[in-house]
């Protein structure tokens, strides 16, 4: 397209790209800037762009605080939700792909409704039930909820990409003898992946970014990266304790940033195929 | 594929999601329509008081302790109580005070004094403000989202890879840390309070008022949600074709007409599939309300049921919040769900 543009419609898009990108990293920027400051120069009366360097908003953090244990709880849950979130969401992604049923349709406005809703509302049946259940503050109790949360948002995106995949592909497959479940392990699992790779990104960033659930349904040691940040937060925190949580934030962030960079394509593509199809 | 087929492979999540989002949502209905309390009883407790010259005196009185069962827990009394949670938590009572006598705090009209008084009741505040939010994001985070698309779409292609990087972040990144990245900037004596007085414009104590709070936190909503609606608008603009588009220049259309006409109409299903998804998510609105520890001024009915269950530790009275938050997930989805019945219809 060969589209000569005013001078000015140009001007404005370059100026308001640049105003956005500013506003989108700045506030990260400055959190990573002060959380190498000691608390007078992070909030000074005059900002500073330049100001002694210090660590020891991250060695409380790390060392006294004990971050570590939550940056393991953080592995831990993350890793088997996702693990576990796949391996259920593309067996009933694929079959929600192929099935032509009615049953397949009720099952994907059902899993709408629970898309919506409020984790706070879970969380108000979970909090009495676990607890008389004895299963408070287990690693396998915050995983299967938070393996429950993601299942709607996972099973409508695997099935948008598992369209995708022609069904003749399968079938054939059959065809020669296979049963269902061998044509799925033999022939679809080798095409899946880039359809996985980005559910798995989503279901990571569910569990990892989550709050309210890590928080309310672990306690003391067992908790996660971000339910420790509410240790740092409220209106009375002395300005000490708000730079250990600086300190966090970023911590938090750092991991975030990585995966963006690296899976950009897949968290692109998903975010399209979970809207342009779905 | 066959019935039993299906049903075998989506057994697994299935049963995930009945156990632990399905199940709870009934367990919602039945604790809304309870009340509990811990059963106690009046016991004799013998206690030695110190008195005068280390002598003691024993003091005998009755005091309540609650009842153990045999495993030593203690018992927990369940009563019936109909709908009076739901009317407790919604207060009922001055509800209808509020809107059949409304009190007299201001100088302005019958419906501004009515309203007045009925936001001063917690649910409706944090309903008022829920609302407020979600169709004010709403817009503004599509218009800021069109906007982007069209821009990124006419710069070069070296630049697109940094500007998306840049556009995920407020939209990946952990919500509870974005809130906080954002409320250290507006903290009194922090960069942008300091940096306003500086250049002129007074002292501002952005969180101590509440059109300052309110404006903070729906920006902050706009900025958090206008890369979704990006990311999505500008994989549409890669896909509209070409011939209208040239057509429409070689008849005389400016800039304006041709979004007008030709790319927003193009884009329209995209623009109703992202309007719902995050009105869907603006409902639930919550990591800037507990952040900027705004719910003075300006509360949801998440931070609410979150607060009830975890500071008052009223299971009850969350619970009939919580069943008034499906009554309001479902209302929002109705258009939604209608769409897809109707094509499933024609479908079949």
């Amino acid at each position: 397209m060969s589209r000569r543009r005013p001078i000015w419609l140009r001007s404005l898009t370059v100026s308001s790209l640049l105003v956005w990108t500013v506003l989108a990293v700045f506030p990260f920027l400055w959190m990573f800037l002060i959380s190498f400051r000691a608390p007078v120069d992070a909030f000074s009366s005059s900002p500073k762009l330049l100001a002694p360097i210090t660590f020891a908003n991250f060695y409380q953090i790390w060392v006294v605080d004990e971050f570590w244990r939550f940056a393991i709880n953080t592995t831990i849950v993350t890793l088997a939700t996702v693990a576990v979130s796949l391996t259920i969401g593309c067996l009933a992604g694929y079959a929600l792909a192929r099935y032509r049923g009615s049953l397949g349709f009720w099952l994907l406005v059902a899993a709408l409704v629970f898309r919506a809703l409020p984790h706070v509302v879970l969380l108000t049946a979970y909090k009495p039930a676990f607890f008389q259940m004895g299963i408070w503050s287990r690693y396998e109790t915050l995983v299967l909820v938070l393996v429950a949360i993601n299942q709607p948002f996972t099973i409508w995106m695997l099935r948008a990409f598992f369209i995708n995949i022609p069904h003749e592909l399968d079938e054939a497959a059959m065809i020669d003898g296979c049963s269902r479940w061998k044509a799925f392990r033999l022939v679809i699992i080798p095409v899946m992946w880039p359809g996985v790779i980005t559910a798995g990104l989503f279901s990571f960033l569910l569990a990892y970014n989550d709050f309210l659930i890590a928080s309310q349904l672990m306690n003391g040691e067992m908790t996660t990266m971000t339910a420790a940040l509410g240790n740092y937060m409220g209106q009375n925190t002395s300005l000490s304790k708000v730079m250990f949580g600086v300190a966090g934030a970023v911590t938090v962030t750092i991991p975030i940033v990585v995966l963006i960079y690296a899976f950009q394509k897949q968290i692109v593509a998903g975010l399209t195929a979970g809207a342009v199809k779905g | 594929m066959k019935l039993r087929t299906f049903l075998a492979f989506v057994a697994p999540s299935v049963a995930v999601m009945v156990i632990l989002i399905a199940v709870p949502l009934v367990g919602i209905v039945y604790l809304s329509l309870y009340q509990s309390h811990t059963k106690t009883e009046l016991v004799e407790l013998t206690v030695e008081v110190p008195t005068f010259g280390g002598k003691t005196r024993k003091d005998t009185r009755l005091s309540p302790q609650p009842v153990l069962d045999e495993n030593g827990e203690p018992v927990r009394v369940w009563k019936f109580v109909g709908t009076q949670n739901l009317a407790k938590a919604t207060d009922l009572k001055q509800l209808t005070q509020a809107i059949t006598d409304p009190g007299d705090a201001s100088g302005r009209g019958f419906l501004g004094r009515m309203y007045q008084e009925v936001v001063n009741i917690e649910f409706w505040a944090a309903l008022e403000f829920t609302l407020l939010y979600t169709f004010l994001t709403t817009p503004a985070m599509l218009m800021v989202g069109l906007g982007l698309a069209l821009a990124v779409n006419s710069v070069t292609r070296q630049m697109r890879g940094t500007l998306v990087f840049a556009t995920l972040l407020p939209m990946i990144v952990t919500p509870i840390v974005s809130s906080l990245a954002v409320y250290w900037l507006f903290l009194d004596n922090s960069l942008v309070s300091t940096l306003m007085e500086y250049l002129g414009f007074g002292r501002f104590y952005f969180l101590a008022d509440k059109v300052t709070t309110r404006t903070l936190i729906i920006l902050y909503g706009v900025w958090f949600a206008a890369p979704f609606a990006f990311i999505i608008l500008y994989a549409g603009l890669q896909t509209l074709p070409l011939e209208p588009l040239e057509s429409a220049m070689i008849d005389g259309a400016n800039e304006w007409q041709r979004l007008r006409y030709i790319i927003i109409p193009h884009l329209s299903p995209l623009i109703t599939v992202i309007a719902l998804i995050h009105i869907m998510d603006a409902y639930r609105v919550f990591e800037p309300i507990l952040v900027f520890s705004s719910d003075v001024y300006a509360s949801s009915v998440q931070f609410l049921t979150y607060f009830v269950l975890s500071y008052e530790d009223n299971i009850h009275r969350a619970a009939a919040y919580s069943l008034l938050t499906i009554v309001g997930v479902i209302l929002l989805l109705i258009p939604v769900l209608r769409q897809s019945f109707r094509e499933r219809q024609v479908e079949t």
